[in-house]
């Protein structure tokens, strides 16, 4: 067994895994963040993406002991109580979620772009999207949701009801 | 007191009146409530206010925070989880079944194969299908055998254990090889065609005479998985008095209890099955696969068992679209109007028949496609295959047709020289006209939307553009 020590959704978590077990599995199975999905366990759909210092990764081909001491935002992390993400706001207002399995990833590589790209192209957010599959909605909505939160429609945080 | 008609009064004689308190007493008959004599009549055509109206789904909220409880993010208490194995095989005769070293590992808790199923066979229409192959495997994805144990991992690891042998048998993969009646039926004594629908109208033969010219052509589509990014998954667990419930991403619960009581050999009225939120379906998940296979091993270890596909066991043992081959053979006027058309299609069924009685009879009334034919001679056959099954994906057999009649309409027009779009407004279907299988037509706009469309993407002819 492996000792990992990371920091998630901004709480230091901590647990004893062994070894070849994988980030996803430590995020659903340990800490019960069950928002990121198994969806092909190979690196294909994207369902598990989460953003790991920054960046997106497949948390189905990290491995647990990888992730010590790093920084991992799942879609848990991005609401509060009070109020919707600006992105999941949009996503839900322009209905891009049928299923909703794909969902959660592709917050989070939206997030991530946006992060990193306040302004993005249609192209560059299809960039962004590639590495996450949809089946049921299709990305168009997704792309005009995360277009309309680039605009800034969705900037300002919504109030107490969401 | 008014007079009752004569049904009433019989209905209330029925009524037992037993020594109770006349208020406590449910009543036997349904209260007399009128129903309205006039039928409603669909308002057709109507712009309602749906359309151009933005929809959001109640649930998306949830979905989009990561709160919305997929089967796989369910936990039951003590819960083992199972695997599969695979034949990898297409076609071959079971000789033994060897789980002991898989018994033996640690961390197993139950393990069990085809034998073990109470009734080893189950399917919406023919029942053809086993749960685990026990004696005959008919394509690569079928199950063998299953175990539970406390980890993915070490269930993964077991099924590596258990030694199956097997005698090969050559497979049929082609579906024309299994037309051929000299083929040996894979379902012995049941013969390879396993379902046939023939729809005629009018007179072919004299059709094509009048015909100016005649087009034949030959039209193939492929197998098409579903994949819905959520894979299959079931959880069983029985309760002290037998009763078992049932977590399941099946799309249809009640034909599933139906199979799963058949499989199980327990009565539909003590199994009570959970459907879960669907990651998608696209009604590949119209059936059920794991279900009676977590069951019993649920039933074998007392304890709640979960299985979850692995992304190619959604390949290779779930259903597919079902591949046709089309042959289309039809006779036009000097204007381009059809006078005759024969088809004939061939369903590549594979190993089971599943919903492929629905797809041949879909994929057959379709065939004609939305144009007015006076002579039609459609054929449809089904055929088992050592493939991966087909079942009910999206449209059941309405697209594969689309693309012939669609592809050959091309041929025709650019044959004749005459605009794509023109030849489908001169042999549309319009208000009134009857289908293949003469049901007469309401609410046909087949001319008013493609003249639509091309004003639209600014058609301009001859597949160009303004």
């Amino acid at each position: 067994m492996t000792k990992v020590t990371l920091n998630v959704n901004g709480e230091t978590r901590t647990a004893s895994v062994p070894p070849e077990m994988t980030l996803l599995r430590l995020l659903r199975e340990e800490f019960g963040l069950t928002g990121a999905k198994l969806g092909c366990d190979v690196g294909d759909c994207g369902a598990c993406t989460v953003i790991v210092d920054g960046k997106t990764v497949n948390s189905c081909l990290m491995l647990a002991p990888q992730a010590d001491g790093r920084d991992v935002l799942t879609v848990e992390g991005l609401a509060t109580m009070e109020r919707l993400h600006p992105i999941q706001k949009a996503f839900e207002e322009k209905g891009s979620l049928q299923c909703g399995f794909c969902g959660p990833g592709v917050i989070m590589s939206a997030k991530a772009l946006l992060d990193e790209n306040p302004d993005p192209s249609v192209l560059e957010i299809r960039d962004a999207l590639a590495g996450n599959l949809c089946r049921c909605t299709g990305y168009s909505k997704m792309i005009e949701a995360i277009q309309d939160v680039a605009r800034g429609d969705n900037r300002q945080p919504v109030g107490e009801s969401a | 007191m008014e007079k009752k008609p004569a049904a009433v009064v019989e209905r209330e004689a029925r009524v037992e009146t037993r020594d109770v308190v006349e208020m406590l007493r449910a009543p036997a008959a349904a209260p007399l409530v009128p129903l309205p004599l006039e039928v409603l009549v669909p308002e057709a055509r109507q712009q309602t206010p749906a359309v151009r109206q933005r929809a959001t789904r109640p649930d998306c909220r949830l979905h989009g925070l990561g709160q919305t409880k997929y089967i796989d993010d369910m936990y039951l208490p003590g819960m083992l989880y199972a695997k599969i194995k695979r034949a990898g095989i297409a076609s071959a005769r079971i000789l033994s079944v060897d789980t002991k070293e898989a018994e033996a590992m640690p961390g197993v808790v139950a393990v069990i194969t085809g034998r073990d199923v109470p009734v080893n066979s189950f399917g919406p229409s023919l029942k053809d299908q086993p749960v685990l192959a026990d004696e005959r495997v008919f394509h690569a994805g079928d199950g063998v055998a299953a175990v539970a144990a406390v980890t993915e991992q070490i269930a993964a690891e077991a099924i590596e254990k258990i030694k199956v042998e097997y005698e090969p048998i050559r497979p049929v993969l082609d579906p024309f090889e299994s037309l051929k009646l000299e083929t040996p039926g894979l379902h012995a004594p049941n013969p390879n065609i396993y379902g046939h629908k023939v729809i005629k109208k009018g007179d072919v033969a004299k059709g094509f005479a009048e015909s100016y010219r005649i087009f034949e052509g030959s039209y193939r589509t492929q197998m098409v998985e579903h994949v819905p990014l959520e894979p299959h998954a079931s959880i069983a667990t029985w309760d002290p008095n037998g009763r078992l419930t049932i977590y399941s991403t099946l799309g249809r619960i009640t034909l599933g209890r139906a199979d799963i009581s058949r499989t199980l050999g327990v009565p539909m009225s003590r199994i009570r099955i959970i459907a879960t939120i669907v990651g998608g379906n696209f009604g590949g998940k119209n059936e059920i696969t794991t279900e009676p296979v977590v069951a019993l091993l649920a039933k074998k270890s007392g304890r709640p068992v979960k299985c979850t596909f692995t992304r190619p066991e959604e390949f290779a043992s779930s259903t597919t679209r079902h591949p046709l081959v089309m042959d289309y053979k039809t006779g036009v006027s000097r204007e381009g109007r059809i006078l005759a058309r024969q088809i004939r299609l061939v369903l590549d069924g594979g190993a089971y028949c599943s919903w492929s009685e629905t797809t041949l009879g879909k994929a057959c009334i379709l065939s004609a496609g939305p144009y007015q034919i006076d002579n039609l001679y459609a054929e449809a056959f089904v055929v088992y295959t050592n493939k991966t099954m087909t079942g009910a994906m999206r449209g059941f057999g309405a697209p594969q047709v689309c693309f012939a009649y669609e592809s050959q309409m091309d041929d025709i027009a650019t044959a004749l020289n005459i605009d794509p779009l023109e030849i489908r407004m001169l042999n549309a279907l319009k208000e009134g006209s009857l289908s293949p299988t003469s049901q007469k037509l309401h609410s046909v706009v087949v001319r008013e939307t493609l003249l639509q469309a091309a004003q639209r993407f600014g058609w301009n002819g001859n597949g160009a553009r303004s």
